[in-house]
């Protein structure tokens, strides 16, 4: 997008280099280490442990889905915009798969997510299409299937079954009676993603497939295989959490997952994942969900005087906030010699 | 099998002289497929449903067609730049909200106006920061639509602005000629019944887009910058410039094409712009503008909203209810764009070959006797490199 630097621009040493070096390397942290001092700052209330809890229960599902979206980011296929299609799909399918019993309709309704996940990745990686265009179509395929399916009705988990209950139950079970369901398949989630990133071939092809996509071919990667499979990851994250939010939500209808597309979208690029492919950690997403988690929570307890921060001021300065954030993160990283777009 | 011998392939498989008997017409498919599906949807519409062909419902498609059309011209230049604005959406809600709110105070001259610059501004804000704080297009315009969305929210406190007087909306959903329509020959009252100013305004902006983006310098310019920003930066072009002046016409045909919806409903709210985004995605890249930059017409990206605005208007004349629409113009989208990239295939591997050396070739193969293929010592031409390039 951006023209050539001219070669005197490539030679020049830096300016600040050090600070921006900083900035690099702190990435997303930094912004929550401010957010933290700053809710410390603002009120008594922050640093209890029912706050700090209930921001990080508010964005548990956001956090799995990211994860699995970060491969998707990582392998510079931008964004999978059918991800709400999926969440809704999965939850819904495995409300119905309820008379099955309760461990085969969530394995029923990870397996319909993922199903959409190969489509995608079969069309995006061995087809080339536009990931961005093509999630948009599944993702109105996906929501028009879904209302002509239950023909806008609602449906909702048999409370007569044990197979309901515990479905019903799945989101706010909490494990050894201590750790919240949720929180836990974050934690694993995380834990996968970050191993399968770092630690395995199939990681190290990715970021090749996501730096340089013909290098990689030439390598001798199959680079389709590689970004099929991270669309794959992205729609299982994407089921697992459409199946949590329809528990919490006792139903199971279209609407389910609306707005996670881009919400997920930002909190992966907030934390430090390039739409360029290639950068970026497991760890940093998790930072990006950290700090949306910590802005929501710091401007719902700012008040001043009868002021307060309501919701739609509230997505104003998210928004602000993460357009200056990604703008400082590629200027470091142009400023380093890391980066020219 | 020695070298010399060249795979038998299903182009060598044909008699020679009539290798590709349909080859033209399928490129002439190809060239024109948005024509096609547009007039693919009239026909199966216009031989399904009931009251579709009838002026007044053709009249509807045009209305609906000219709400989004600014929107989806502006978005298509910024395509064409290589880049992609998500805002538009929430641009037209602004300049839709804009207009309502302001005119009580300012008059409709006036609110146009401010509306208007609001759209020019947000534009130009997207374009610098695109072009000059060089921060991803796609992550500036989520921003910015979000921003944006929200703030017109607070400004109408999350209702409907309805318009104190009416006066502006019936002049602009009324034909400017009023025929008769009883004296009136049927064609000519046809014709009369889509001049309505909200549609005229649409067209002269789509109008003015073409021929700025086909004659002009600058239009020539953009093609060149999407396509190859390098290229055009060395060949002189203020490449960022024209990223700044296409994210701000964008941003300003959002704007006027949200007020001129609003002034016509008489009603300004947030759901104006809701599900513009992506009917008008939708809606550019059927009309072949390319993501990648440089390559794009609005006349594709016009036949292609009205096929679209057709499509679900039709649908509904046949009763089906919203999923049905949504399922359709996704799966027209889906197949639109597969048939695309298998196109682009089949010409990817055909890219270096030579057009002499495949006849050649099907010569050769259609004199040899499939029997005594390999041994007759051929002088051996290079393979056509059939699997060169299958992806990338």
């Amino acid at each position: 997008m951006s023209p050539p630097p001219p070669a005197a621009r490539r030679t020049r040493p830096p300016a600040g280099g050090r600070v921006f070096g900083a900035l690099n390397v702190l990435g997303v942290y930094g912004l929550v280490g401010g957010l933290f001092a700053l809710g410390c700052a603002i009120s008594r209330e922050f640093i209890s442990p029912d706050n700090l809890m209930n921001a990080l229960r508010a964005v548990t599902l956001l956090g799995i889905v990211a994860v699995g979206l970060a491969f998707v980011t990582y392998s510079r296929h931008y964004v999978d915009l059918s991800i709400p299609g999926i969440m809704a799909l999965s939850g819904t399918v495995a409300v119905w798969a309820l008379k099955f019993g309760f461990v085969p309709s969530l394995a029923i309704g990870l397996a319909v997510g993922a199903l959409v996940g190969l489509v995608n990745g079969l069309v995006i990686g061995y087809l080339r299409l536009n990931p961005i265009i093509w999630t948009l179509a599944m993702m109105s395929l996906l929501s028009g299937v879904i209302r002509w399916a239950y023909a806008g009705r609602q449906i909702y988990p048999d409370k007569a079954t044990a197979a309901g209950r515990a479905f019903l139950e799945l989101y706010h079970h909490r494990l050894l009676g201590l750790l919240p369901l949720p929180v836990a398949v974050l934690l694993a989630v995380a834990a996968g993603g970050y191993f399968l990133m770092r630690h395995t071939g199939y990681g190290a092809r990715l970021k090749l497939t996501g730096s340089a996509y013909e290098v990689a071919r030439l390598t001798g990667i199959n680079v389709r295989r590689a970004v099929a499979g991270a669309f794959v990851i992205s729609s299982l994250t994407s089921a697992a959490a459409g199946v949590l939010l329809t528990s919490f939500n006792k139903v199971g209808a279209v609407y389910i997952g609306g707005g996670y597309d881009f919400r997920t979208i930002t909190a992966v690029v907030l934390g430090g994942m390039t739409l360029a492919g290639g950068r970026g950690s497991i760890v940093g997403v998790l930072g990006g969900v950290a700090a949306i988690a910590l802005m929501n929570n710091v401007m719902s307890l700012v008040r001043v005087g009868q002021f307060v921060l309501g919701d739609f001021q509230q997505n104003i300065v998210q928004g602000a906030v993460f357009i200056l954030v990604v703008g400082i993160n590629s200027f470091a990283r142009r400023r380093t010699g890391g980066d020219d777009a | 099998m020695t070298p010399s011998a060249p795979a038998p392939t299903r182009a060598a498989a044909r008699p020679p002289g009539r290798a590709r008997p349909f080859a033209k017409a399928a490129a002439a498919a190809y060239r024109y497929r948005v024509y096609l599906l547009c007039t693919i949807i009239f026909a199966v519409m216009g031989a399904a449903a009931p009251h579709f062909l009838t002026p007044g419902n053709f009249s509807n498609v045009l209305k609906g067609t000219s709400t989004n059309l600014p929107a989806a011209v502006g978005f298509t230049i910024v395509l064409i730049a290589g880049q992609l604005d998500l805002s538009v959406g929430s641009a037209m809600t602004m300049g839709g909200i804009l207009v309502m709110g302001l005119s009580p105070s300012l008059g409709w001259a006036g609110a146009f106006g401010v509306a208007v610059l609001c759209g020019l501004g947000l534009g130009l804000t997207n374009g610098l920061l695109v072009a000059k704080a060089r921060i991803n297009s796609f992550i500036v315009t989520l921003g910015t639509m979000i921003i944006v969305y929200n703030a017109m929210a607070i400004y109408c406190r999350g209702g409907t602005i309805p318009a104190t007087t009416f006066a502006l909306s019936d002049f602009l959903q009324r034909p400017v000629v009023d025929l008769d329509p009883r004296g009136a020959p049927p064609a000519l009252l046809w014709l009369t019944l889509w001049l309505t100013p909200r549609n005229l305004v649409s067209l002269a902006v789509m109008a003015a887009a073409a021929v700025f983006l086909r004659r002009t310098p600058a239009g020539r310019g953009l093609h060149l910058m999407g396509g190859n920003p390098q290229a055009a930066w060395y060949s002189g072009l203020h490449v960022d410039r024209y990223v700044i002046g296409a994210f701000a016409l964008s941003g300003l045909l959002a704007a006027v094409g949200g007020a001129v919806v609003a002034a016509g409903e008489a009603a300004g709210s947030l759901k104006l712009g809701e599900n513009s985004l992506m009917t008008i995605v939708a809606a550019v890249i059927i009309g072949g503008t390319s993501m990648e930059g440089g390559k794009g017409t609005v006349v594709g990206t016009t036949v292609a909203l009205v096929a679209l605005t057709a499509l679900i208007n039709g649908l509904s004349c046949l009763g089906a209810g919203h999923e049905v629409q949504l399922v359709a113009s996704g799966l027209v989208l889906a197949l639109i764009i597969l048939y695309d990239a298998y196109w682009l295939h089949r010409r990817q591997r055909r890219r270096g070959q030579r057009k002499d050396l495949l006849e050649e070739l099907q010569a050769r193969a259609a004199s040899d006797p499939p029997a005594g293929r390999g041994s007759q010592g051929a002088p051996s031409a290079p393979g056509p490199g059939r699997e060169g390039r299958s992806h990338g």
